[in-house]
């Protein structure tokens, strides 16, 4: 009887089959939220597990979460967050106990490339060894950092603690695939961090042609998971979850948000859930239109960016009367929302967005219309719908690959749980920059008519609830689609109103691994071009190195002159 | 190519006159902090909720003083002690242009003077927060134990104790001493 009410909920038929496929192997099952599940399963079987979720049954993978439970547990945790997509969706995480005195687990990444990163995060943060793991570099830590410094283990560090540099040389390799042809690499010189966003990109090429690409990012890493848990109360992390972007920062706030409520069970009020809907979905047209403007200046059309940025200011003044703020920022607390939208606001909103529609209508028809843009975007930067299979990379970027993943319509959360019936996931199927574009522009049309409909529907009511108890470890996902891709927080609470882990994944996170498979076939003209359609920082292509194949030669490209050949196409950086 | 040249000639001049004419703001924009020393009864509460610790509390016990700051600088312009405030002494107006050519210049203080106990002496809360506290119990009046809080509104929590435990002892010596009498 017990089991029948059981497998009602979301995802519990995954639970089941993995019972049934693996005999044994599951220990514990805990359910977080209606569609939230933690299946605790023995190491060795990790990754039979995962990879049979994943591959067999429709899952995708945000993130895995290292966790240092041995005050609690007296064991090392790592959970697998499994997006379940195709049947019976919902959240499965599957959980293994690494033992502390030997730290190894096996690693999933042969089987689940989407791992990769992780893994090799959670090899920095906690010194658990992932045997197996294909690619054992340093991902987060810098190379003159001690090699027995774990910084998220509980009892190595205090997060002011600055470490004396132990070695003065990069030692980082950067790794290419190019057959049998040889290629140099060449150590960098000390990095200029020269923008908000630094990254390293080594290109390998055979005259104009990127045979394979490698890259390096975390330059300024900032250390805030390791913050939030030491120097702030859980309440006000949300502030701090504001900052980790200075773009999408609502939707990472609202995630950190949603995180601890579903941990602590507590009800956000409808009105507010509709007001975080809508103030999401105001920042995703600033975010969009952002990148809009950003491809017409990769592709030569500078008026058409000057004309997007002009009418973003629109959007951002819209935030601003939202929020108060420019950028989104400071409206969530945990268990709601500080701010009500009123009618003056109201009649102000539906007033902006009125005059943003029809600018963005203007615009985009210009954008459209333009015959450089189609002969630019079209074909260029592909990426391959096994590539992504394989990668679960997010938003956009995989919604122009054909696949519809969108967490507001996969897992509705929030205000979205109202806008189910008139609204769906947009793809395309072109798999280059142009469908990945033309997916912004889509959803940049659903945005005002989502605004609108929130404004209209909207419940009246209380925008914020004090009705819980706080109850130390428990802990479970909060998500968001930010403009880039699901953010998937997640986070537990400890004993001293603080987090005892909070781990935010950021949508660009999941999409860096795939832009290696991007760049190969392509020229090194369109290198800037593909960078700016995964919409990260557009900064990330301050410094590239082009290694020549057959030439042996190594030259290093300014962001000026790569960005400069990337609009004109003549002129050759490198023929000088 | 038609559609654009047609924007551009709708659109017009893009730019404001800004910083030689006011730029446009919504009136509840989250601006610069500002303090009210008056009404400011340095009870902390600010200091307690701000998320970057840009407002600080520094006691002073030798002067007797408490020292309340802000630093612009720190400031994320959440708001946070506007809520938590309980004499709304601080607001977020509509003023940012916050630049200075020197970094101090981005911290403001304000010095309050701390209570000192009528009975053993030791400084133990800001006095305006002593007064307000009076001002609060004495607009409930005809209670009792309302106008005894009042008056021991300037002893330090350690002596109120000591003088609970004294008044208990006597009470029970007394209660003994009768028990006693009654045996």
């Amino acid at each position: 009887m017990k089991r029948k009410a059981l497998s009602k909920k979301p995802g519990a038929s995954h639970v089941e089959a993995v019972r049934e496929r693996f005999p044994g192997v599951v220990k514990d099952v805990a359910w977080q939220t209606d569609d939230q599940v933690t299946v605790t399963v023995a190491t060795d079987a990790l990754p039979d597990v995962v990879e049979y979720l994943y591959f067999g049954r429709g899952g995708w993978l945000p993130v895995m979460i290292g966790n240092d439970e041995r005050p609690i547990k007296g064991c090392y945790a790592l959970y697998y967050v499994l997006s379940m997509e195709e049947e019976d969706k919902g959240w499965v995480v599957v959980r293994a106990e690494v033992d502390p005195d030997t730290l190894e687990f096996p690693s999933v990444t042969p089987r689940v490339p989407a791992c990769v990163w992780s893994e090799r995060e959670v090899r920095d943060m906690y010194g658990l060894r992932p045997v197996g793991l294909p690619d054992e570099r340093r991902l987060v830590l810098p190379d003159d950092w001690p090699d027995n410094l774990y910084p998220l283990r509980k009892d190595s560090m205090d997060y002011r603690h600055r470490p004396q540099p132990v070695r003065d040389v990069e030692n980082y390799t950067f790794l290419s695939d190019t057959g049998d042809r040889e290629t140099t690499v060449v150590p960098m010189g000390p990095l200029h961090i020269t923008s908000d966003e630094p990254g390293h990109f080594r290109l390998f090429v055979e005259g104009e042609e990127i045979v394979d690409a490698d890259y390096r990012l975390f330059y300024i890493h900032r250390g805030m998971e390791k913050v939030a848990e030491s120097r702030l109360n859980y309440d006000a992390v949300t502030f701090l979850a504001d900052r980790i972007c200075g773009i999408c920062g609502c939707a990472h706030s609202v995630a950190y948000a949603e995180a601890v409520e579903n941990a602590q069970g507590i009800e956000v009020p409808a009105r507010a859930q509709a007001i975080r809907a809508l103030v999401l979905e105001v920042e995703r047209l600033h975010s969009h239109l952002l990148n809009l403007g950003l491809v017409c200046h990769y592709c030569g059309f500078d008026t058409g960016f000057q004309h997007f940025w002009r009418v973003r200011e629109k959007a951002m003044d819209l935030a601003e009367l939202l929020t108060g703020h420019r950028k989104t920022y400071g409206l969530n607390l945990i268990g709601g929302v500080r701010r009500d939208i009123l009618a003056e606001q109201k009649m102000e909103t539906i007033r902006l967005v009125h005059e943003l529609r029809d600018e963005t209508c203007s615009v985009v028809d210009a954008l459209l219309e333009t015959p450089n843009f189609e002969g630019r975007a079209k074909g260029v930067g592909r990426l391959d719908p096994k590539i992504a299979r394989a990668f679960s990379p997010v938003g956009p970027c995989v919604r122009g690959s054909g696949f519809a993943r969108d967490v507001r319509f996969d897992h509705p959360f929030d205000g979205y749980k109202m806008l189910q019936d008139s609204f769906k996931a947009r793809s395309y199927d072109g798999c280059d920059v142009l469908s990945r574009t033309l997916v912004r522009i889509d959803e940049v049309f659903d945005s005002f008519d989502m605004v609108e409909y929130l404004l209209e529907n909207a419940p009246s009511g209380p925008i914020l609830t004090e009705d819980w108890t706080y109850d130390p470890h428990k802990f479970a996902l909060g998500f968001t689609e930010a403009p880039r891709g699901e953010d998937v927080h997640w986070a537990m609470v400890g004993d001293n109103q603080k987090c005892y882990r909070w781990r935010a994944k950021a949508a660009t996170y999941s999409n860096w691994p795939v832009l290696r498979y991007m760049f190969r076939g392509n020229t090194i003209s369109d290198a800037a071009l593909i960078v700016g359609s995964i919409d990260p920082c557009y900064s990330c292509t301050e410094r590239v190195t082009i290694v020549d194949v057959n030439k042996k030669t190594e030259k290093v490209l300014t962001k000026d002159q790569l960005e400069s050949y990337c609009r004109r196409r003549t002129h050759s950086p490198l023929k000088d | 190519m038609l559609k654009t040249l047609r924007n551009i000639l709708k659109t017009g001049d893009a730019t404001v006159k800004y910083p030689f004419a006011p730029l446009h703001t919504w009136p509840d924009m989250r601006g610069k902090p500002e303090h009210d020393a008056i009404a400011c009864i340095a009870c902390g509460a600010c200091a307690v909720a701000c998320p970057p610790n840009a407002i600080q509390m520094q006691t002073d016990l030798r002067a007797g003083t408490t020292m309340w700051s802000i630093d612009y600088g720190r400031c994320i312009f959440c708001g946070r002690c506007e809520e938590v405030c309980p004499l709304s002494a601080i607001s977020l107006e509509s003023e940012f242009e916050l630049a200075v050519m020197r970094k101090d210049d981005l911290i403001e203080t304000c010095t309050y003077q701390l209570q000192a106990c009528s009975e053993c002496g030791e400084y133990f809360a800001p006095r305006k927060e002593v007064d307000y506290a009076v001002r609060l119990l004495s607009s409930m009046p005809g209670n009792p134990e309302v106008e005894e809080a009042a008056q021991l509104a300037s002893v330090c929590p350690t002596c109120k104790r000591r003088r609970d435990a004294v008044a208990a002892k006597a009470a029970d010596d007394a209660h003994a001493k009768a028990k006693g009498g009654e045996a």
